[in-house]
């Protein structure tokens, strides 16, 4: 179990987990016993048991723990199984957790929500904006998987997580699904899931790249226009997806964007299909701008920046606009830091007295 | 709406076309500016890229409107 810490009051507790290194450099909500224990309570399970062990440090995931995150990180209970799910995630072997947690590149766990969790545990936001700020649910618990790695994982700038700038969606980056609104199947179906399952899906990302594209209905090849653009921001050569290649992916189209291929017919399998060949490059280009990491590529005069189509991941979130989102990945770890869906348990949690 | 409202400063009578998704900025700035009331008109969302036929069809369905807001009586823009 925890080892719990002593303090005069909450503002001394809150300079002594600065001073240990147990922030996010942020003001927290302080871990007191009773708010872990109503977090841990309204996690249905028991304080003790344990998720898997979180690198690079090698600790513990206890219920008691994430549940600590969950109240530093300001989760309301209803978060709550979100952020079990989250954590599950990131400690499934392909994930590459401790690998991502100690590489030198700027990459942040994406937590992607779809199904009925995003109303039911808090309301995470798919709409304007969702990557923030300004929607509780989504910041606080990305910020509380955050937290896990910083204080289960043990992940401390220049220490032990060796990204050399980091990035912003390193405090938190969490965002749902915009379901009802998209005219394709969402995520958690193309992966497999059914669709009143909820799910969460986490791939190491960098911060979002925007890709503008301005439509024209008019233009035949108004889809293939905006395709070539997600392709470039996906994979130019200055991505590891390009350069280390075999990762992941993310797409997030802005509704406007997702209209102009709806309305060419496309499907979700169609538009990943077109961007897993938009992204096959000569090797030429590998040799020229890739250094010592394009001797690995052998063969044929193409190289693929991806695997397969599915590596791509598609959904639609944000407002309607001119601009869509792509987050190249890391691509490295054994399994080149894969994309691992993991489904939230509604069921054991329970509502908590007022 | 910014530029609605900056043109009505200048006394050029002026109607601001918002489209839905923009329509609560609209509302916004206008508060912001302290002209609430701005004459406006709400577009469907999206209008740009949509082809030559279907603002033909969206200016078709609008132009009452924006004449309407040109010409009534301040209470009743």
């Amino acid at each position: 179990m925890s080892e719990w810490l002593e303090a005069a009051d909450e503002a001394a507790a809150l300079e002594q987990l600065h001073d240990l290194g147990c922030t996010d450099g942020l003001p927290v909500v302080i871990p007191t016993i009773e708010r872990v224990e109503r977090m841990v309570l309204a996690s249905g399970q028991a304080a003790d048991m344990v998720l898997g062990v979180m690198g690079p440090a090698l600790g513990v995931a206890t219920v008691e723990k994430v549940a600590v995150a969950a109240v530093m990180a300001g989760c309301t209970a209803e978060h709550m199984p979100v952020v079990m799910a989250a954590v599950q995630a990131v400690l499934q072997p392909e994930f590459d957790l401790t690998e991502m947690q100690s590489t030198t590149h700027c990459t942040a766990p994406l937590i992607i929500v779809n199904g009925p969790a995003r109303h039911d545990c808090g309301g995470i936001a798919s709409g304007f904006g969702a990557l923030g700020p300004g929607h509780r649910a989504n910041a606080s618990i990305g910020r509380a998987l955050r937290l896990c790695m910083i204080n289960i994982g043990g992940a401390r700038p220049g220490s032990s997580d060796m990204a050399l700038l980091g990035h912003p969606g390193k405090f938190t980056y969490c965002l749902a699904e915009d379901e009802e609104h998209s005219p394709f199947t969402p995520l958690h179906v193309g992966r497999g899931f059914a669709p009143d399952d909820s799910v969460v899906t986490v791939i190491g990302a960098e911060a979002p790249h925007s890709v503008i594209y301005s439509g024209n209905a008019d233009d035949p090849n108004d889809a293939e226009n905006l395709l070539h653009q997600l392709a470039v921001g996906l994979a130019n050569m200055a991505t590891n997806n390009a350069v280390l290649t075999g990762g992941g992916a993310v797409v997030v189209l802005n509704p406007e964007h997702a209209q102009i291929l709806s309305q060419a017919n496309l499907t979700r399998e169609h538009i990943v299909q077109r961007l897993f060949e938009l992204t096959h490059f000569p090797k030429a280009q590998l040799k020229q701008y890739g250094g010592s990491f394009a001797t690995r590529i052998t063969g044929d005069d193409d190289y693929r920046a991806f695997n397969a189509p599915e590596d791509i991941l598609l959904l639609m979130a944000g407002g309607s606009g001119l601009y869509s989102m792509v987050m190249p990945s890391w691509c490295a770890g054994k399994h080149k830091n894969s994309a691992v869906s993991q489904l939230v348990e509604l069921n054991p949690f329970c509502e908590i007295p007022g | 709406m910014r530029d609605g409202i900056s043109m009505a400063r200048l006394g050029i009578p002026s109607v601001a076309l918002v489209t839905e998704d923009f329509w609560p900025q609209g509302d916004f700035t206008a508060r912001s500016l302290g002209m609430p009331d701005a004459p406006r008109v709400q577009l469907p969302h999206p209008v740009a890229g949509t082809g030559e036929a279907n603002l033909q069809r969206v200016a078709s369905e609008v132009v009452d409107n924006i004449m309407q807001s040109f010409t009534a009586e301040p209470d009743h823009v």
